[in-house]
């Protein structure tokens, strides 16, 4: 996987949990171009051990000189925004991979409703640009807890004007998604970016609606969950491996020199799929690719988020 | 077409059913399309607005307009032609909601005229239910002058515009809502293989 290879040029403490980095690259050259709603998957090395997290990149698709992430600090994961909010600062250098892009805007839409919560907001301010740039019809709606947690609204409010809607928890205002999705014009498509509960609520609601599954995009980086630990055998490599508590899957192949594909690192986009040969006890599916049907067969395994509790395991890899 | 093999491009269609949950259902048919309409009416038919829009065609073996008066329970509109049934369609997209479902049968030509409708309006051709009915026949684009010819009924038949002898592929255009014919002795003139109905 091409590699980039990026200095912090800038920190910006935004609200008390969410830090804004600005990247450039360290030759000195522009960064590659991206599309609104891109991601990019930054390594860390935290006490020697590599974790890599995907961050939406935040910035105009139009400025190549340099990336823009946001960080919300989370003191129950496994220490990777723990480690960009206090162990990076300006000058430190990082790695990063080329922007992969799962949440595209639909080029045949007539009309755009964005809705983020909290730092769900990140994919959308790129997204932003493209629309705005576009001429595109739109609408922001942002629900964050209350008012110091809003973080980017001054930005929002130059970029959107009034197409924002900021519905603040702390006030009492809540999106109400069956009168957003009730009575609009055809050609709209939906997005919806935040935490797990309004995403499925966002989705139950359009499905009942009426809504096809082609007007609404939704995007989940998971972080890999925090689990008992077990032993993974992998056929190809021919070898054993222990999978501790707080590594994935995918992570302890990594450390044991092994280079699984992978894009999103959580559980989106499909891509580090692996045939499970072998398992006599229980996967533990955590990922949002798989269908229910897939995941019940227990054939494969995404191992960049899910788990098993079992005796032995075979892996296809 | 040969065994295992096939063009992906070739539009399949199955039948319709009501499609539900939905705001609202529009259902378009012209011809022979009506017979879908009335095994749509044979179903279980959902409680949200439904409105159906009908054309009897002249190219039609047979017409339903007499039926589909006494079947439909509401919000029927007959046309006597494809022409003002589009502008009628296109009348009544306007007035469509996100959650409407659309539902269309008739010949092949027929549906992908409505579809330049529903697509023009933001639906995207995978969502909105088909049924071939009644024909087979292609319409067919002419590769070399550009134009359409409809109700193709052989393989090889002589452009309405041209002339040329066209081969009529699998190859098909959604965009144009035809499907690719490419002139067949364009090697050797005045080979023509033998010529079949093979789109009755």
């Amino acid at each position: 996987m091409s590699i980039l290879n990026v200095r912090v040029a800038d920190v910006e403490q935004v609200t008390d949990v969410v830090k804004h980095f600005t990247l450039v690259q360290e030759n000195g050259q522009p960064l590659p171009r991206f599309s609104g709603g891109s991601h990019v998957v930054v390594s860390m090395n935290i006490n020697g051990r590599i974790h890599r997290n995907p961050y939406s990149l935040m910035g105009s698709p139009e400025n190549t000189d340099s990336y823009h992430i946001s960080v919300r600090r989370q003191e129950k994961s496994r220490g990777g925004s723990v480690f960009m909010h206090d162990g990076v600062t300006v000058g430190t250098e990082l790695q990063i991979t080329y922007p992969v892009n799962l949440f595209s805007l639909s080029k045949l839409g007539k009309k755009h409703i964005l809705v983020a919560g909290g730092i769900g907001i990140t994919p959308f301010m790129s997204q932003i640009a493209d629309l705005n740039r576009l001429g595109d019809d739109y609408e922001m709606h942002y629900a964050f807890r209350s008012a110091e947690h809003g973080a980017f609204v001054d930005q929002l409010q130059q970029m959107c004007g009034d197409r924002l809607h900021l519905h603040i928890e702390s006030e009492g205002q809540r999106i109400n998604f069956h009168k957003l999705l009730s009575n609009q014009p055809l050609g709209t498509h939906i997005y919806v970016c935040g935490p797990e509960p309004m995403v499925n609520a966002l989705l139950l609601t359009a499905k009942d609606l009426g809504w096809p599954k082609t007007h609404v995009h939704s995007e989940q980086f998971l972080a890999p969950p925090i689990g008992d630990s077990f032993k993974v055998q992998l056929a190809k490599s021919n070898m054993e491996i222990e999978i501790p508590g707080d590594m994935s899957m995918l992570e302890a192949m990594e450390e044991a020199g092994l280079e699984p594909d992978f894009l999103c690192r959580g559980g989106a986009c499909g891509r580090c799929e692996v045939e499970v040969l072998e398992c006599d006890g229980a996967l533990m599916h955590n990922d949002h690719y798989l269908s229910d049907a897939e995941k019940a067969s227990g054939n494969k395994i995404m191992p960049c988020v899910s788990r098993a509790r079992c005796q032995k395991l075979l892996l296809n890899i | 077409m040969q065994r295992g093999y096939w063009i992906r491009s070739k539009p399949l269609y199955g039948s319709l059913v009501w499609q539900t949950p939905a705001a609202a259902h529009l259902v378009i048919a012209g011809g022979e399309g009506g017979i879908a309409v009335l095994k749509l009416f044979q179903q279980m038919y959902p409680k949200d607005p439904i409105q159906v829009l009908y054309a009897d065609l002249p190219t039609a073996d047979k017409n339903y307009s007499d039926i589909l008066q006494q079947i439909v329970p509401e919000e029927l509109e007959l046309s006597d032609s494809e022409e003002s049934l589009l502008n009628q369609l296109e009348q009544r997209l306007k007035n469509c909601t996100m959650g409407t479902h659309f539902y269309v049968a008739g010949s092949e030509a027929f549906m992908w005229q409505v579809l330049q409708k529903t697509r023009a309006a933001g639906v995207q051709d995978v969502d909105v239910q088909k049924e071939l009915c009644g024909t087979l026949a292609r319409p067919v684009y002419c590769v070399h002058c550009k134009t359409i010819t409809r109700d193709v009924h052989h393989n090889v038949f002589a452009c309405s515009h041209c002339g040329r002898h066209l081969f009529v592929r699998d190859h098909f255009s959604r965009r144009l809502g035809a499907y690719m014919g490419v002139m067949v002795d364009a090697e050797q003139p005045g080979n023509i293989p033998q010529i079949e109905e093979v789109y009755p």
